[in-house]
């Protein structure tokens, strides 16, 4: 196995081949072990990580009724948010798939068989189950599937993330007792009789719930695509875009635009780090652009409020966006957000559902991470290894109002909609999940 | 470079099913051998109770830090050697996440590797070989590595240069230090290393140390004539010992029975004979990253200050890589552990804090790392310094730039001075103030339990000074002595330097070679003493005054044997190394100095300091005779030197013993009995008293006050025109 890759150094990549040979345990304690030393970084990675490990939970962890799931899959959560909580999708995942576990629960229990059986497969045939291994891997950049996807108009293309909030709805209306008010621990306590000793039942919970879980993974390989199906709408012809170190979400959203429009854009390179010349970041992607007939100009970071006034549009590729509408960002965003804000400039983010947090941290130095110190200084550079305390932010957080546009896979919202977003997405009872799990015994 | 490790590995696995079964394994699983134990004595007196993988960097042992860098890699077999402590370290490992046992290890094996009576690395490694426990590529690393960084691309290249040739065995993983001073660059051994600037290939390895006679180094003309058209001598590289070896390189080691230091044997012998061997041996000089390795206490501290400036990231303590370990970032770049407390009013800055630690108020704690459960009293300062687990210091206390490990109690309104080291367990009374570095333990270096010094450390110690008499074994030009205490400076040790060194060329003008490790401190020193034996090879002058002064104590020791042989022996010795006169004499004086201190001691029948001089120099038939022609052998320059020479190694021997007092009277015994037996003459004795080196720092000072009344009584003597010539035998 491990001579598929050529280095040795464990990866995203590496750490998804082992998950099939290694005991669960072993599996979760990698994993946190990598987050930990920042081997998987970045949140896509991060989000894909989470997901499939509580695949792993829900299919080989032991338990017997869908308190014991809830448990098992909300412990190996928390250890995953406290091994990495600057990455707020960690825990936007773990949530969502315990929202999952109670929605499948609910709605079995509700109307024992012909519900399940005839709501199940309607998210599932969106895509079929069969590609879910390779499709991180290799078919995020295909542009034919995305084409597929990308082709249906935004509502029906985001089907699959609106399952969730479909079977809430579903669940309130038929089974009142399960709404937030009510702990959920009562509710589902009172329905354990009737899992215990259902082995059929367990079962079918089982693989719906890792079909759920497998629709989560699909959803967050189809993010890039169906976020940038709404770029022609966003940029115009003739507009000054300005990006800032554009992530592959960014570029692929600049490209679809560039398909049908013809704008001028603005690279804002980061500060230029020690090895790599400024010329050699975004190479391929400013490649395309200008295949494409798009005009391109590179700024450095610190030249770029004279080209302020003349920007249209920012737009910028969160990490993650809180509950109020603060986005984490790349460091140097803010101040770009800032600038443009005064220049009247649109601020349009990026951002995956995946990426919307429940959370709103009172704290903004909790959302920040610092970097490793040889970002921008070289250690061998002795009297400035001894003499200053360099500190390298990683991201930083974008103050809500400064952000006009927020972009997800389900189409363009504005800040006031973000909370019925996490409303739909997320269940009140798990939004503090780490919390309420140490309450346990 | 990446590119073409890609390229490399992808050919490699090409070409695998060709290949024997055994080989294609070990390309596919990455092996490691750690050393945790490096047969050094840097870190005494904490390492006398502990191993020193185990003693915590920043609230972690050291051993984890090398096993995660390790994991990191992916490696997936590693092999520990122990040594010392072997006990405590596999305990240690085996109730750790890394144990075979355990389902949390990412190793899939993890095995201790015992070796019997092993008294070097070389030792280890030739073990190694006859086991044939690695099979295929492995890291070799020591058990203090701090490190993050990602091998893939050394290993792919090392790799493709094997595929390429058999005869590439090893590359080592190097850090560029910049060309100006830096913190962890290893103080007092510079290593140099000349690497081809195309291929990488190391072509010659040497080590500098700013106490060495010539500042240069000498280089096979062959390395520029036929091995290199374009290389790179590099002194500011940091070398953590990260080794990518092949299994060849174990069976170099084991052909070479008489290496021991992997660097200054192993690798300076293997390029040295590149002829003989064939062998080729790389570099992989790395820009970005970190590694280093905590081998003494001065990397022990620049270490921990990385960690504090986040340049091991990840391996900061803010990101809990380590098991169970809880720690947060706050303002200040404090980092504090879950369960630790400090009071409102307490200033707090740059600094780790252990979990269940309490700080009193109107503390002041800036650059330093706190471990777990400790109790820090009110108003207490503490600067630049380590305090392990479980310590208590109590109110109004200050401390600066020191280490005090755990189980400590020191008392309310003491001062521990910079340069400290306070060993396990050791209480100290209150108000107790220190007024230069002091090495206090509650056991010898023997591992015994110490007489504990009431008038020091106040009644309610149970600990010492600590002594290592090893420290006295070596030579004085051995740069280890640079490493064994906290704070790096040439300026002690250039007084010591200097009172053995006897050649003075008075007006050496500061060497371009060494003067980046000074520290400023050393800077006003009298540095033109540092100098200067006849240049030769100065491993061979260190073995020649440790052999030397033993072969002759052992001689001294069997009192009533004939000397002639151990004079017969020293004479072959210093033909064999090549030895200077002022070599010699070093050894002469420091073989009767010790004997005589050796006779003062209680053990030894406590002879008062003018029996034990005559002792010394007249139990052994043809002694003094020796003396006489080896020792001194000339005229009053000599004499005068020889006296010097007797003058600092007393001064070296009588340090932290009890009986100070009384040996410090051994001078002038010992001047008297060479006056009686003719081998000094009074010309010499005044000469030496008018020296100026004769007062060369305090204790030297105090040595040569006590000798004040026999130069009056040669000086009046001399007036009287020889009055009484040999009356003083019999007087003391």
């Amino acid at each position: 196995m491990p001579s598929v890759s050529a280095g040795h150094a464990l990866d995203l990549e590496k750490f998804l081949k082992s998950l099939k040979g290694q005991a669960l345990e072993a599996s979760i304690n990698s994993l946190i072990s990598l987050l930990k030393r920042r081997q998987i970084r970045g949140s896509e990675p991060c989000a894909i990580a989470t997901a499939h490990i509580l695949l792993q939970v829900v299919a080989r962890s032991k338990w017997h009724d869908v308190n014991s799931l809830l448990l098992n899959v909300s412990r190996t959560g928390r250890r995953l948010v406290d091994a990495q909580p600057n990455e707020l999708v960690i825990g936007n995942i773990v949530r969502r798939v315990l929202g999952l576990i109670r929605d499948e629960a609910s709605e079995d229990r509700g109307d024992a068989g012909d519900e399940s059986a005839s709501e199940a497969p309607t998210p599932t045939d969106i895509v079929p189950p069969a590609s879910i291994s390779q499709q991180w891997s290799s078919k995020r950049f295909d542009s034919a599937s995305s084409a597929t996807v990308a082709a249906r108009p935004p509502l029906v293309s985001s089907y699959s993330s609106i399952n969730p909030p479909k079977s809430l709805f579903h669940l309130l209306s038929t089974s009142p007792p399960t709404d937030g008010d009510v702990s959920p621990f009562k509710t589902s306590g009172a329905s354990t009789p009737t899992w215990r000793g259902n082995a059929s039942q367990i079962h079918a919970l089982r693989s719906e719930v890792i079909d759920g879980i497998e629709e989560i993974k699909d959803e967050i390989s189809q993010v890039d695509d169906q976020i940038a199906a709404s770029a022609e709408v966003q940029i115009h012809p003739g507009d000054l875009v300005l990006v800032h170190q554009p992530s592959t979400t960014v570029e692929r959203f600049i490209l679809r635009a560039a398909q049908k429009r013809k704008f001028t854009i603005l690279i804002a390179m980061a500060p230029p780090r020690r090895q790599h010349s400024p010329e050699n970041q975004h190479a391929a992607f400013r490649k395309k652009l200008s295949a494409a007939g798009i005009t391109v100009v590179n700024v450095m970071n610190g030249g770029l409020m004279a080209y302020m006034s003349r920007v249209n549009k920012v737009i910028i590729g969160a990490r993650a966006v809180v509950a109020t509408g603060g986005v984490v960002a790349d460091a140097g965003s803010a101040a770009i957000a800032r600038a443009a804000k005064e220049q009247g400039a649109a601020v349009v983010v990026l951002n995956g559902i995946y990426k919307l947090s429940p959370e709103s941290p009172f704290d903004e130095s909790s959302l920040i991470e610092w970097g490793d110190s040889s970002t921008f200084v070289s250690f061998s550079d002795g009297p400035l290894v001894s003499g200053a305390e360099i500190r390298t932010a990683l991201t930083e957080l974008i103050p809500p109002e400064l952000v006009d546009t927020y972009i997800t896979n389900l189409g363009t919202h504005s800040r006031d909609h973000l909370s019925s977003l996490i409303a739909d997405h997320y269940k009140r009872e798990d939004a503090d999940f780490h919390i309420w799990e140490e309450a346990l015994p | 470079m990446s590119h073409k490790g890609k390229n490399s590995a992808s050919s490699a696995k090409g070409k695998k099913p060709a290949k024997s079964n055994a080989e294609s394994k070990g390309e596919d699983v990455l092996q490691a051998v750690v050393l945790a134990d490096s047969f050094q004595d840097r870190f005494k007196p904490f390492t006398v109770e502990k191993p020193r993988c185990l003693l915590p960097l920043a609230n972690t042992p050291l051993i984890e830090y090398t096993l995660e860098f390790l994991a990191m890699n992916g490696v997936q077999e590693v092999y520990i050697y122990c040594g010392a402590h072997t006990n405590q370290v596999e305990e240690y490992i085996g109730r750790s996440k890394w144990a075979s046992s355990s389902k949390l290890s990412p190793f899939s094996v993890l095995q201790f590797v015992r070796v019997a009576d092993a008294r070097s690395v070389g030792d280890v490694l030739r073990d190694m070989d006859k086991r044939s426990l690695v099979d295929g590529d492995f890291l070799l690393v020591h058990g203090d590595v701090v490190s993050n960084l990602i091998l893939d691309d050394a290993l792919a290249a090392h790799r493709k240069r094997r595929e390429a040739s058999a005869a590439n065995i090893m590359t080592m993983i190097l850090h560029s230090g910049g060309p100006e001073e830096h913190r962890t660059k290893t103080n007092g051994i510079t290593p140099v290393f000349v690497v081809d600037t195309k291929t990488q290939r190391c072509l010659h390895y040497d080590e500098m140390n700013p106490l060495q006679s010539d500042h240069y180094l000498s280089m096979d003309p062959a390395i520029a004539e036929e091995l290199s058209t374009e290389f790179e001598i590099r002194a500011d590289l940091i070398d953590a010992q990260i080794d990518i070896c092949t299994p060849e390189v174990l069976a170099l080691w084991s052909e070479s029975f008489d290496y021991e230091l992997p660097r200054r044997n192993f690798l300076h012998g293997v390029l040295k004979d590149w002829e003989l061997n064939g062998k080729m041996i790389y570099a992989e000089i790395f820009e970005d990253g970190y590694a280093a390795r905590a081998s003494n206490l001065q990397m022990y501290d620049s270490i921990s200050r990385d960690i504090l400036g986040r340049w091991t990231f990840p391996f900061i303590p803010e990101n809990n890589v380590f098991l169970k370990q809880t720690f947060k970032k706050h303002i200040n770049n404090v980092i504090i552990e879950t369960g630790a407390s400090h009071a409102h009013d307490a200033k707090l800055q740059n600094s780790v804090i252990g979990t269940n630690t309490s700080i009193g108020s109107g503390s002041k704690i800036t650059n330093s790392i706190i471990g777990t459960g400790c109790k820090i009293g009110s108003n207490v300062t503490l600067d630049n310094s380590f305090i392990w687990n479980n310590t208590t210091v109590g109110d109004g206390t200050t401390i600066s730039k020191s280490i005090l490990a755990g189980d400590v109690v020191v008392g309310k309104g003491c001062s521990i001075p910079t340069g400290s080291l306070i060993s396990y367990c050791v209480q100290i009374s209150d108000n107790i103030s220190f007024s230069t570095a002091t090495v206090l333990s509650t056991v010898t270096s023997t591992g015994k339990q110490v007489t504990k010094d009431i008038n020091l450390l106040g009644p309610n110690s149970n600990a010492a000074p600590f002594f290592d008499p090893e420290d006295d074994e070596l030579d004085d030009e051995d740069p280890s002595r640079l490493q064994k205490s906290l704070i790096y400076s040439l300026a002690n040790f250039n007084l010591s330097t200097s009172s053995i060194s006897t050649f003075n060329s008075d007006d050496e003008s500061d060497d371009d070679n060494d003067s980046n490790f000074l520290s400023a401190d050393a800077a006003h020193s009298s540095r033109s003493r540092l100098s200067s034996f006849a240049s030769d090879d100065s491993a061979g002058k260190m073995s020649f005054h440790a052999d030397a002064v033993h072969g002759l104590l052992d001689a001294l020791r069997a009192d009533s044997g004939d000397f002639d042989s151990a004079k017969l022996e020293f004479m072959g010795l210093r033909l064999a190394n090549n030895a200077s006169d002022a070599m010699m004499r070093k050894a002469v004086a420091t073989a009767f100095t010790r004997r005589a201190v050796e006779l003062v001691t209680p053990e030894h029948g406590g002879l008062d300091a003018s029996k034990a001089a005559e002792r010394a120099f007249t139990a052994c038939k043809g002694a003094s005779k020796f003396v006489n022609e080896v020792g001194v052998g000339g005229g009053e320059p000599e004499q005068i030197e020889f006296i010097l020479s007797l003058q600092r190694a007393l001064q070296h021997y009588s340090k932290g013993q009890e009986q100070q007092t009384k040996s410090s009277t051994l001078l002038p015994a010992m001047l008297q009995q060479l006056y009686a037996l003719d081998i000094l003459e009074e010309e010499g004795i005044l000469g030496w008293w008018e020296d100026a080196r004769a007062v060369d720092g305090e204790s030297m000072a105090a040595l040569k006050e006590k000798c004040k009344v026999l130069v009056e009584w040669l000086e009046n003597a001399e007036e009287e025109d020889d009055d009484d010539d040999d009356s003083d035998d019999d007087s003391d």
